[in-house]
């Protein structure tokens, strides 16, 4: 592909993700040394996802001039996505096991009915939701992963940007977006589990076998494929006339439009997209974290999106990565309990409640020092010439 | 010569503000015409309507040999019909080099799936630099537009207007900023322009418009206060007045 010969940065890109994901393989606990242990081999799957969620971010914000202020919320619809057909899958596994003890074989029916009680008596329910329709089929669900995601960005994107709600307003809108769905899925009787969300959800169907040190490094692989194939699709994308288009209406969009394109369409079609990317996403990450509930499409976690990109450097792909992988790995470290806290006599630094002090210490001095983020610095080494 | 552009007894309030009033004009082409007009004339206003960013109270727009009516239609439709704006201050995207700027405007299908699939052709290669021959920015044309000289931009302004293959280019302006030399290179440019195209200058600067020769529209209070050549318009007492004050 020519994005390849044309693009440096694709190249050094897709090649430190290769010897990333090389380097974490041979340290496994299943291919490898085992110097990285199961648990932070997840870590750094779901920083991959991550990585690609801050990557739709510099897409529709960085390079659109959209600051969605919700992409979260299409994250967690990936989530939840994945997350019924594990469930489903996993308990029905379960609960066969427990029936074939009896003297005659239990129908499907009573299968059915026993997984739906042993899901939904959590929140007091033992029929299936309508939402769990596909729940029993991988291929439809992966289906949903993609088009709920995508069909809601579609009709908020087309609803907001067809009456030209712009700025602050769309970000307003969006987070508005997020808060809703959250408390729509807070509910008991969504059919989601309420605030009990999706869990057990690193045990994948049908791989009971298979220990969890080899299942955390194929999701580690999944998300790093995942995300090498979305970072060449993304450069490309912005390398064409389409990208020169988006970056005009991020800069001016009356401009655009007087030059005759609809600048709504590009701007859904950019919404669209990247909210499909942050489902995928979402999908990935949530087997790897094993659990899912509403608070994870809280308004803030849209928020943090926006701070990695705006952290990494915004209008740079790299960029958008650089800030998720730094700030979500230090969010682990420091709030993770793995950082010491510091004594200071009377007083005492414990770094769970200092963490976003430190993160908002962060931002202000990256935005007076490092306007153009983390990435910008790579950009002052790698070419100094062009400053 | 038919009518390329007519409007008729167009009005637009704000907030009570009366901003153009049973305003009519019309324009054929090839035609230059230079609208002029104090502050508050409702020049910029006139363009927002015709342009189709602001809606009229009352009249008609109509287009063409055909009339279509222009009210109906978006933004983009309108610049796609053949009508190219040029705004006051320069708008070119300054992030993005000359070369990317006139491609982004050279005419081609406007959809997104299009401009994704978009691959630039010799033909359009050699449109471009045409384009920027015209407009004397052949030698900047992988210089990042941002860096241009205020001349310059509201040339390559100019520039991305003439790539959208336009039949009437509406501009506002366009010597406002400039350096002598850089004011005549202008006329030069906008005169060549209107031998095939209808052409619509808005300016303050009389001595621009002297030297634009052309029909002059005076605007005031929203509506049309005179027609004709410049020195018939001067010789208007009341165009006087507006500009010399009462």
């Amino acid at each position: 592909m020519s994005i390849f010969t044309q693009n440096r940065s694709v190249r050094i890109f897709i090649g430190i993700l290769v010897l990333f994901t090389l380097g974490v393989t041979v340290m496994s606990e299943a291919y490898g040394t085992g110097a990285i242990s199961v648990s932070f081999t997840k870590v750094l799957g779901m920083t991959l996802c991550l990585c690609l969620a801050a990557l739709a971010m510099d897409l529709v914000w960085g390079y659109c001039g959209i600051l969605s202020l919700g992409h979260f919320a299409f994250f967690g619809l990936g989530g939840y996505g994945i997350g019924m057909w594990l469930m489903t899958a996993r308990t029905e596994a379960v609960v066969r096991a427990n029936l074939a003890g009896g003297v005659i074989p239990p129908t499907e029916a009573e299968v059915s009915q026993a997984t739906a009680l042993q899901i939904f008596s959590v929140v007091g329910a033992e029929d299936w939701p309508w939402m769990w329709a596909a729940s029993d089929s991988l291929f439809l669900s992966l289906v949903l992963i993609v088009a709920v995601p995508g069909l809601l960005a579609l009709v908020f994107g087309w609803l907001a940007f067809r009456s030209r709600v712009t700025g602050v307003y769309l970000s307003i809108l969006t987070q508005a977006m997020t808060l809703a769905l959250s408390l729509y899925l807070f509910q008991n009787d969504t059919g989601l589990r309420g605030n009990n969300g999706l869990s057990g959800l690193q045990n994948i169907p049908g791989a009971e076998a298979i220990g969890q040190d080899r299942i955390s490094i194929w999701f580690f692989w999944a998300s790093a494929v995942a995300l090498g194939l979305a970072y060449v699709a993304a450069a490309w994308l912005i390398s064409s006339k389409f990208g020169n288009i988006i970056r005009g209406i991020r800069d001016d969009e009356q401009r655009v439009r007087f030059l005759g394109y609809r600048v709504e369409s590009y701007k859904l079609f950019v919404f669209t997209l990247t909210g499909i990317l942050c489902g995928i996403a979402g999908a990935l990450y949530y087997p790897q974290a094993g659990i899912i509930n509403p608070d994870e499409i809280a308004p803030i976690a849209s928020i943090y999106l926006a701070v990695w990109v705006a952290i990494g450097g915004r209008g740079r792909l790299y960029g958008a990565v650089i800030g998720a992988a730094v700030v979500s790995l230090l969010s682990t470290y420091f709030t993770g309990g793995r950082a010491p806290d510091i004594a200071l006599g009377a007083f005492r630094i414990e770094w769970v409640d200092w963490w976003p002090v430190l993160l908002g210490l962060g931002f202000v001095l990256v935005t007076l020092f490092a306007p153009k983020g983390l990435g910008g610095l790579v950009d002052y080494v790698v070419r100094k010439d062009r400053a | 010569m038919s009518s390329l552009l007519e409007v008729q007894g167009v009005s637009v309030t704000f907030d009570g503000f009366r901003a153009i009033n049973n305003l009519s004009f019309q324009i054929g082409m090839p035609e230059m015409r230079a609208v002029i007009g104090p502050n508050g004339a409702g020049k910029t206003t006139f363009m927002d309507i015709v342009t189709g960013k602001t809606r009229p109270d009352t009249g008609s727009v109509r287009w063409g040999d055909l009339g279509h009516s222009l009210l109906s239609m978006s933004e983009a439709q309108i610049a796609q019909a053949g009508i190219g704006r040029k705004f006051q201050r320069p708008t070119v995207f300054e992030d993005q080099s000359v070369q990317d700027n006139l491609r982004v405007a050279l005419k081609k299908p406007r959809g997104p799936i299009a401009a994704i699939l978009d691959r630039t052709t010799d033909t359009d290669r050699a449109r471009i630099s045409e384009i920027a021959g015209e407009i004397g920015l052949a030698d900047h044309l992988s210089t990042r537009a941002g860096i241009l000289s205020h001349g310059q931009k509201q040339w390559l302004e100019i520039g991305m207007l003439l790539a959208q293959d336009p039949k009437l280019l509406l501009v506002d302006e366009p010597a406002a900023g400039m350096t002598t030399e850089e004011r005549e290179h202008t006329t030069a440019l906008l005169k060549r322009l209107a031998e095939t195209h209808a052409v619509v200058v808005v300016e303050h600067d009389m001595e621009f418009v002297r030297r634009l020769d052309c029909r002059v529209t005076v605007l005031h209070e929203g509506a049309v206060l005179a027609e004709g050549s410049l020195e018939h318009v001067m010789a208007d007492g009341r165009v006087v007045d507006v500009y010399l004050g009462r």
